[in-house]
């Protein structure tokens, strides 16, 4: 191909694309200036001394040195994987189960559908604090009247360490998990119903329909979910914050929590604060990319 | 199509009635509810009957005559009252707007709703949308001041003739390193015991003359606190210990079992910052809150998760007997959370058997936006002089003081002597001579409490002078753990504290 036919292919390739370039660039616009600037000065933050958020002297990675130092740092590091596990533990399947309980309903269906999504029109603040009237250790608490039928005596809940993270993430759930279980149904009803007619031809009960029909037909969803509900749970906040303020002793305390605290803790610290940002970030690339690997590795050998 | 209409009434129905019951939330923050134009009480319910035609203060029915023309500024308040707040108040804080527009016909006042809090007062100074004038605690000046997010008004004090009024103590608070000055006080408080008298009453616990039979020292706290227990069945003591409220009360509890002097919790020695928790008062301050919770048994139920707003609440509705609480914050039990002034009482913080008391004494002040001009600060001190918050003794400032005790009055907040700030004779017994006269309150359910800081009864002290907020978060931390496993160890876990917070202190302090 000659120089001039291949400028002329080039020209021709970018007035094709012209159009889609033009829908872009507005998302491009408002990405780069809401998501990818900001990314980039918290992690030129996270190498200055700063006055409130004004950069005053660079100081290399003495934050990050100064943050693994800190004590709290490995708590909160430990607490974040705590969440993680149980968010996995409870989270991850529960939208599974009421997809595949919801999609086989007979009738109401669109009830169902939208009495798991209501939790979550509810504003995440009020979704808090209503379960904190649950969880409540006075006599009038919602869970201590109901032990009280019993005879139970009232019990306090909220300063248990060992069970507040997942009764945090049981909150998470019960808000979240009806708009993940829409995204699941929509997943499947995208299977084509002859592999379950042939399925049942060939005797199969629901079980093993399940296991080798449906299961692996949402596997790509459902990989895709839990790297996203990973990365989501990993930047748990305003729940501890509300519920317990990262207490007791810390058990609650967040990686998120503890960077807010770098900046309302009293010292107004946005260089460490930022520092903290980014080891989340590169934590959750981290988790990222090994779950590519994984992946990648499945796809191959499939 | 039936069945979505009716499943969307029922989604309706629902955010409805989720939306009302999480109305009546309680507000964080404390509420000094004496009727300032830049802090309303912001309470959701108001147990007494609302005036039936709110009337501004006779005297001020007449905004009087313009006083500087010239005077050309645009000022926002901070701690508006939101247009939920009740009609009386509301309609305080226009005429007071009204009057200020009278007198200076260039000035343009505009309400904001906003309320200090450290983490959202910053984007504000930085992005240039911080009200001309809010209210920090005195925990945070120095922090403003060092992160150049106030504004300096050193001369329009001067201008005012307010700086000659001032305290020394509070020039040191307020001001730099080269003596400019970047706010005044508004209100201060000295830490003491709140008490709910229906309880004391239920447990048999008031004198004939209707006075409590309140606990003088913190052993007598204990055990008046399991009486109330056994015979009311409701909480002796309500106790923040959730984010940094907790090590904040237990600073002053340890300081009256003696962690003062040599034993200070913090102490500058040869210029490097010293930290101490594991002495004997100390951790005997420990100790005495985990038997509160382990032996007495009288702390409310979620005391780890409770924090200073909802501690006047449980104090308020009449589940906890007492709780650990200043004079700033009267109107939170009672005129915010329903309980009548009838049966609250105020007394002093309770000291130990043989041991100096101390009471933690601090405060809040009016600071001003970084950009601030000196006509914008003249404009917001002519607000509070015209509200009365000035220290004045004039006609204008007396009107202004009837109007915010006659407001008080009518929303069932107490109606008591603020903690003196300025040096003016005339101001304060003028301030005296009103409080008296819109009094809603049986002042000897009060009186101990005033009389322990002038009989020397108590001596009053600041926070811990150097990363306190930092100090109590740790603290706090310890507490949780006490309150939370009976067999937790308080010298150990003061002993961890303590090696941490050094660590901090040297790197962040002593470096």
């Amino acid at each position: 191909m000659t120089d001039m036919k291949r400028r002329l292919s080039n020209r021709s390739k970018l007035r094709q694309n012209a159009a889609a370039w033009m829908i872009m660039a507005p998302s491009i616009a408002l990405f780069a200036f809401f998501i990818w600037v900001p990314l980039l000065q918290s992690v030129v933050m996270s190498l200055f001394e700063t006055t409130n958020i004004t950069l005053d002297k660079f100081v290399g990675f003495a934050n990050y040195a100064d943050i693994f130092q800190n004590p709290l740092f490995g708590k909160a590091l430990v607490n974040t994987l705590m969440y993680t596990f149980w968010s996995l533990v409870i989270g991850f399947l529960t939208p599974i189960f009421m997809a595949l309980v919801i999609s086989e309903a007979p009738r109401w269906r669109g009830f169902f559908r939208t009495a798991a999504y209501l939790p979550n029109i509810l504003p995440a603040l009020a979704a808090v604090l209503l379960w904190s009237a649950f969880f409540s250790g006075e006599e009038s608490g919602a869970i201590n009247s109901i032990l009280a039928l019993f005879g139970a005596e009232p019990t306090s809940f909220l300063d248990k360490s060992w069970l507040v993270i997942p009764l945090i993430v049981l909150i998470s759930t019960w808000k979240g998990a009806g708009a993940t279980a829409l995204i699941y149904m929509a997943g499947l009803s995208g299977i084509n119903p002859e592999l379950y007619d042939a399925a049942a031809i060939d005797g199969a009960g629901v079980f093993r329909r399940l296991r080798h029909i449906t299961l692996p037909s949402i596997f790509n969803l459902g990989s895709t979910l839990m790297i996203l509900q990973i990365i989501a749970i990993f930047q748990i906040l305003y729940e501890p914050m509300v519920l317990t303020h990262g207490g007791p002793d810390n058990s609650t305390l967040s990686l998120m929590l503890l960077m807010w605290r770098y900046i309302t803790g009293g010292d107004m610290d946005y260089g460490k604060a930022s520092a903290t940002g980014v080891l989340i970030a590169l934590i959750l690339l981290g988790f990222t990319v090994i779950y590519n690997i994984l992946n990648k590795r499945k796809s191959d050998s499939v | 199509m039936k069945t979505r209409i009716r499943l969307f009434s029922v989604a309706i129905a629902l955010c409805m009635l989720i939306t009302a019951c999480s109305s009546g939330a309680p507000e964080g923050g404390n509420s000094s509810g004496n009727g300032d134009p830049t802090q309303p009480s912001s309470q959701t319910q108001n147990p007494v009957e609302k005036t039936p035609t709110p009337t501004p203060a006779p005297t001020q029915e007449n905004p009087g005559e313009v006083i500087d023309a010239e005077l050309t500024a645009e000022v926002s308040f901070g701690n508006y009252p939101p247009d939920t707040a009740p009609e009386l108040e509301l309609d305080t804080f226009d005429r007071w707007l009204e009057i200020l527009v009278t007198q200076y016909p260039n000035v343009t006042p505009i309400p904001d709703y906003y309320s200090y809090t450290l983490d959202t007062y910053t984007p504000r100074a930085v992005g240039g949308t911080a009200p001309t004038i809010f209210q920090p605690p005195f925990t945070d000046p120095q922090l403003l001041i060092s992160q150049k997010l106030v504004g300096d008004v050193t001369d329009a004090l001067e201008e005012y003739g307010l700086l000659e009024k001032f305290s020394p103590a509070f020039v040191d608070l307020l001001s730099d390193e080269n003596g400019r000055i970047f706010g005044m006080p508004r209100d201060t408080y000295v830490l003491g015991l709140h008490l709910n008298l229906d309880l004391f009453r239920e447990a048999g616990l008031m004198n004939e003359d209707g006075t409590p039979q309140y606990p003088k020292t913190l052993q007598e706290l204990a055990e008046k606190g399991k009486i109330i227990k056994e015979k009311t069945g409701k909480a002796g003591l309500v106790f923040p210990a959730s984010e940094t409220f907790g090590g904040w009360l237990w600073t002053n509890i340890a300081w009256n079992f003696g962690a003062v002097g040599e034993n200070a919790l913090e102490r500058q020695i040869d210029g490097r910052w010293v930290v101490n928790l594991t002495s004997e008062p100390a951790v005997a301050a420990l100790e005495y809150i985990k038997s509160l919770k382990w032996e007495y048994d009288i702390l409310n139920a979620d005391a780890t998760t409770t924090t200073w707003a909802s501690a006047h609440t449980v104090l308020g509705v009449g589940e906890a007997a007492m709780n650990f609480a200043a004079n700033d914050s009267v109107s939170n039990p009672t005129a915010t959370a329903g309980l009548p002034v009838e049966s609250f009482a105020l007394v002093p913080f309770p000291g130990v058997e043989g041991k100096d008391a101390y009471a933690l004494s601090g405060g809040t002040a009016y600071m001003f936006a970084p950009d601030v001009t000196t006509d914008e600060a003249v404009a917001c001190l002519a607000l509070l002089r015209i509200a009365g918050l000035l220290p004045f003794a004039n006609a204008e400032i007396e009107a202004g003081m009837r109007a915010d005790a006659a407001s008080r009055r009518d929303r069932g907040v107490p109606v008591i002597l603020p903690i003196p700030m300025w040096n003016d004779p005339e101001f304060l017994a003028l301030q005296k001579a009103i409080t008296e006269e819109y009094t809603n309150v049986d002042q000897r359910l009060y009186a101990d409490y005033f009389d322990s800081m002038n009989n020397g009864t108590i001596s009053l002290k600041g926070e811990e002078p150097v990363y306190s907020q930092q100090l109590y978060r740790d603290v706090t931390a310890a507490i949780e753990r006490v309150i939370a496993n009976e067999d937790s160890d308080p010298a150990a876990l003061l002993g961890m504290v303590e090696a941490n917070f050094q660590k901090f202190l040297d790197s962040n302090v002593n470096n």
